[in-house]
């Protein structure tokens, strides 16, 4: 956009003026959000990147050629906390889903164990600052999808003791006790267990994430906690209507209670030209999600590389549109707007979703800060979005967690 | 040990009702609690006590029993922990032998779940413990000390990952195999398959190594005790294992083991199993088979397949036979024979306490925890000192858990 306007203007001298003009200020502002961003805690609540450290060609330590987080990304990028994912087929259940859940979290604390140099394991709100103050990356957990309790309290229990710091109700599929956005309705909403996990998440001091659950489960979950909650990696519906994004209306209950929204980069969630073009492609996230399953079963290398170049492909060959990363600040200012900037985030999908042009991989993030900024935000305003707010709510949680244990 | 292997051993052990030779002898010799000695009391209250072997999570499960209520079956519970000066006591994580696969993962995890339950429910009296250090910073704080110990590698289904979350979770021994032998180890009472441990096996007790958890060497074959002293860089434990000199059971070690074992740095915890302590017991259980069945039949009507309740139960049959006159009297100063055999074989270093409480069949004389001082009196009236006394209850375990921890940080860089 700004080479256009320049070579229109080589001609003229007002416009030499003009640009040269607007250039100083613009570089004010990137001055400014540079150095906000950079001295910030960046803390994104859903990276997918837990996966790859089963494959052989990934290290988190280097630099890689492909997906959207490593190191030395997350360095250049200021990224400097993340919550990693844990994450199985909401279609595995039972014991076989605990013990998969096991070893992805056991990954995730050997990966931070080999880079101990840049990566802290943290727990709480004040671990995270301590790990900011040192220089160093925070390591947190989230389980994605309450299939992987095993329909066990005391599972739940044992994942928080192992570090986990969120649980999202569930994933794709109804669990044994919460309705999925993406599924059909089953126990309208939470079952009577499904409520009692949600109070044991509050004891524990696990937040409630309510991504993936369908809009009943949502207000269920919110009647039900004491803590408030987190939209891990959701974005705004009135802006593109799918059903893994959030109403104004759910946003606004969110955040009558302290809740945060940490918005989803994935195209199809963000932009309703994708989405529609997407869904008549191939049938949507859930479909297309199903495809690549069955054909790369639990070779996750596989299905991101496939579900990356059907992608590329469809764009290259027009079937689908492009997404600038500038929606992603659409849908911040919009939830901003809606609610103040008390309760918004940012919850990437990096690693588990298709980013939108822009928005290649988290050495991007510091755009989000400089757009935000040239839309006027103010410094407090950006810190808190960038992660302010979620350490709010965990530390909400914790303190929940601390009283209820008190009783 | 525990019902499965309880009724093998009472098949073995069963009967024989006339032979009560020794009873006398050891009533002779027991202590009283009226006529123990200030100095024995003394001693005993201000030492640390470890016992590095308990299956009353076993009873957690039970979600009607509560740890802070004196119960009047089972041999634990905090009143009677207070009463016998238990400072410090490992809970076994334990399921059978034959559960395995994500099955055994998940059921052990629940009974982590379980001990760390009771841990958060009584925070005025106990108090989760991983290193020596917090075991003696509970004992400052007027605390018990809760520790956890896995009793059989079939729980981590051949995963270093799952054994590193158990780590992660507080479990600071894995006793390499149970009754049965695992996937990688062979167990005393199973027929050997792996000579010892096997590749994985010896990579286990690597991981062991590097996370501070303590290879425990009760219940596994003879080859895998030797196996796992060549491999682990730090001492072993026998969590509850006694003298098979005395009692030639397989779960018990032989002198040369026990020798071996201490060279090593390690201790062996005395299991006061009547079976294990007795061979008079066992000669008996073999002599009458029959009497295997009765007992069995008794416990099943009186606890269906609750498991909790047929550990607690199993003891209190086998002693209502023993009243009966139908199996000879094992008396607790049979625990004192084992602990001074292991003593004068290999020095007052290397032995310590592992009862097995609410997992085996108790002597007379040492129904619970509460009865402990009476092990301190007996040595003392044996004439050992008031620092190897203090060694053997719980000073070992002690440097054994410290060592391990030592070992741990030098394999990880020093870190």
């Amino acid at each position: 956009m700004r080479r256009v306007l320049a070579f229109l203007c080589v001609s003229s001298f007002l416009c030499a003026g003009l640009v040269l003009s607007r250039r100083v200020s613009a570089d004010d502002i990137a001055e400014r959000a540079k150095k906000l961003h950079f001295s910030s805690i960046v803390l994104d609540t859903h990276d997918d990147t837990t996966q790859r450290f089963f494959s052989k060609n990934y290290d988190i330590g280097k630099r890689n050629p492909d997906g959207h987080v490593d190191i030395p990304r997350m360095r250049e990028g200021g990224m400097n906390g993340i919550f990693f994912s844990i994450w199985i087929d909401g279609r595995i259940m039972g014991p076989p889903a605990v013990q998969k859940a096991l070893d992805q979290i056991d990954a995730v604390h050997e990966n931070v164990r080999k880079y101990s140099k840049d990566l802290v394991l943290c727990r709480t709100a004040g671990e995270v600052q301590a790990a900011h103050e040192q220089g160093k990356i925070a390591a947190l957990i989230g389980v994605e999808g309450g299939h992987m309790i095993g329909n066990d309290i005391r599972v739940l229990r044992m994942f928080g003791d192992l570090g986990v710091r969120y649980m999202t109700l569930t994933h794709f599929y109804n669990d044994e006790w919460a309705d999925s956005s993406t599924d059909k309705p089953a126990h309208h909403g939470l079952t009577d267990f499904g409520k009692d996990v949600v109070r044991e998440m509050n004891r524990q001091g696990i937040m409630v994430d309510i991504s993936h659950v369908s809009d009943k489960t949502f207000y269920d979950a919110l009647e039900i906690s004491k803590a408030p909650l987190l939209a891990s990696h959701s974005s705004c519906r009135a802006l593109c209507n799918h059903v893994r994004d959030m109403s104004d209306d759910m946003i606004k209950a969110l955040a009558a209670k302290g809740g945060v929204i940490q918005i989803n980069y994935e195209r199809s969630f963000i932009d309703q030209a994708y989405k529609d073009a997407s869904e008549k492609l191939s049938g949507g996230v859930v479909a297309q999600f199903d495809q690549f399953k069955k054909e790369c079963g639990d070779d996750q290398e596989c299905f991101q590389k496939k579900m990356a170049e059907q992608e590329k492909q469809a764009i290259a060959d027009g079937r689908l549109p492009h997404v600038s990363w500038e929606r992603i600040v659409e849908h911040i200012d919009h939830a901003v707007k809606l609610v103040g900037a008390d309760h918004v985030g940012l919850g990437s999908d990096f690693d588990g979703a298709d980013m939108p042009d822009g928005m290649e991989d988290c050495s991007k993030l510091p755009k989000i800060t400089e757009a935000l900024a040239r839309k006027g935000y103010s410094d407090d305003d950006i810190r808190k979005i960038l992660g302010g707010n979620t350490l709010r709510v965990l530390e909400q949680t914790e303190k929940v967690s601390r009283e209820l244990q008190a009783q | 040990m525990r019902c499965g292997e309880m009724r093998v051993e009472m098949l073995r052990t069963i009967l024989a009702a006339g032979v009560f030779v020794s009873a006398g002898v050891f009533l002779a010799a027991a202590v009283t609690e009226d006529d123990m000695s200030a100095r024995a009391k003394k001693l005993h209250f201000s030492s640390l006590v470890v016992d590095t072997h308990d299956d009353t999570t076993q009873r957690f499960l039970d979600g009607k029993f509560d740890l802070g209520v004196r119960s009047d079956t089972g041999s634990i519970d905090i009143p009677r922990m207070k009463e016998g000066g238990l400072g410090a006591v490992f809970f076994a994580i334990w399921i059978p032998s034959k559960i395995t696969g994500p099955e055994a993962v998940n059921r052990a995890l629940t009974q982590i779940d379980a001990v760390r339950e009771q841990v958060r429910n009584h925070p005025k009296d106990l108090v989760l413990a991983t290193t020596a250090a917090e075991v003696r910073e509970a004992r400052q704080q007027g605390k018990i000390a809760a520790l956890m110990g896995v009793e059989g590698g079939h729980m981590i289904n051949s995963n270093l990952g799952v054994l590193r979350s158990y780590a992660a979770l507080g479990v600071r021994y894995m006793t390499l195999t149970h009754s049965g032998n695992d996937e990688w180890a062979d167990s005393s009472t199973d027929k050997a398959v792996h000579n010892g441990l096997t590749d994985f096996g010896k990579d286990v007790i690597r991981e062991m190594n590097r996370l501070g958890v303590t290879v425990d060497i009760s219940h596994v074959s003879d080859k895998t005790f030797y196996d796992a002293l060549e491999v682990s860089k730090a001492p072993l434990l026998a969590s509850h294992s006694s003298c098979r000199a005395i009692c030639g059971a397989a779960r018990n070690m032989t002198d040369q083991m026990i020798k071996d074992l201490a060279a090593k740095g390690g201790v062996i915890q005395i299991n006061y199993h009547i079976g294990f302590l007795s061979q008079e017991f066992r000669d008996a259980e073999k002599a009458k088979p029959e009497l295997e069945k009765e007992i069995q039949a008794e416990i099943n009507k009186r606890c269906g397949d609750n498991e909790a309740c047929q550990l607690v139960e199993g003891d209190r049959v086998v002693r209502e036979y023993v009243v009966a006159g139908k199996l000879p009297r094992v008396d607790y100063t049979r625990i004192i024979e084992h602990i001074d055999h292991a003593v004068k074989l290999v020095g007052a270093e290397h032995v310590g306490l592992g009862s097995d409480f609410d997992g085996a069949m108790m002597p007379f004389g040492m129904e619970d925890a509460s009865k402990l001082p009476k092990i301190t009196e007996a040595l003392l009236q044996k004439g050992y000192s008031e620092g190897d006394v203090q060694k053997i209850l719980g000073e070992n375990t002690l440097r054994v858990l410290t060592e391990v921890e030592r070992v741990s940080r030098s394999l990880n860089g020093g870190k």
